[in-house]
């Protein structure tokens, strides 16, 4: 019992150093996707640009541990990955460690979704997370 | 010749307080390019509150302070010129400095007549790159309210 007692406590313990590490958001922090719009219509072959609004907080290389600050990702076709954990590097969540604020994209024809979501320091989201609404897009 | 080379290199020693050498400004990344995405030039904007956003090409934004290659931080520069672009830029009501490494500035006291925007990069010290790296200088016009 005592021991069951420990475990629940250790567990819970785990847990709160887990949510600690999250970065706090800042106030009011939005952020979006400035272009393309929400339904837009794109043509294969033309890459285009999607440049990255950020309202109520800045933007800080991977590895800069600055209050108020995040990096953008960008998620295509894809969910929200797990907000309690780093964001993955994939071709479905493209990282800008380097603090872009846009970036040229090419997709294969389809409809395709995109949708932004901030990370700290450690690639990790901030709490609460900051993400965009998710936009889909058509290629023909 | 002792002397005047320890004199010459007193100068030198000394010119970090004046304007900066050329050697001491930051390599602007290649291709950089920094833009006002809104507003149009040529806008006219009602009230005189408004969001400028500003975009960045081919470079990284960083708060200030963060001496990482190719990056800068954003500097809007409200109704004038560009500042002298080999000294730490002004800091005042002109010359507004988004040191968070914000992209986006809020204006709101805009008084009604013709207004200019210009963007200028600043380094880790609020100094432009060499080259510097600024926008086109665009007009915008907040009528009478």
């Amino acid at each position: 019992m005592i021991r069951s007692i420990a475990a629940a406590l250790m567990a819970m313990a785990v847990c709160a150093v887990a949510m600690a590490e999250q970065t706090p958001s800042p106030p009011n922090a939005y952020v979006y996707i400035g272009w393309p719009n929400d339904g837009e219509v794109l043509y294969s072959g033309r890459p285009f640009r999607v440049w990255f609004g950020l309202r109520h907080m800045g933007v800080a290389p991977k590895g800069v541990n600055m209050p108020n600050t995040g990096h953008h990702h960008l998620i295509i076709d894809s969910d929200l990955p797990p907000l309690d954990e780093e964001i993955p590097s994939d071709r479905n969540h493209i990282h800008f460690g380097a603090g872009q604020t846009e970036t040229m994209l090419e997709l294969p024809p389809g409809r395709h979704t995109l949708q932004l979501l901030m990370a700290d320091y450690n690639h990790m989201p901030h709490n609460p997370p900051i993400y965009s609404k998710k936009i889909t897009i058509t290629v023909k | 010749m002792l002397a005047r080379l320890a004199a010459i290199v007193g100068v030198l020693l000394l010119s970090g307080t004046g304007p900066i050498l050329a050697a001491d400004l930051t390599p602007a990344p290649k291709n950089a390019k920094v833009y006002i995405i809104w507003p149009p030039d040529g806008a006219v904007i009602q009230g005189g509150k408004l969001w400028v956003r500003m975009g960045l090409r081919n470079a990284g934004v960083a708060p200030k302070g963060v001496d990482q290659p190719n990056v800068g931080h954003h500097h809007l520069l409200v109704d004038t010129d560009l500042p002298p672009l080999d000294e730490e830029i002004p800091s005042d009501r002109n010359h507004l400095h988004f040191g968070g490494g914000q992209t986006e500035a809020r204006l709101e006291d805009l008084a009604p007549g013709r207004h200019t925007l210009q963007l200028l990069l600043g380094d880790n010290d609020h100094t432009p790159h060499d080259p510097p790296i600024y926008s086109e200088r665009i007009t915008i016009t907040v009528p009478p309210y």
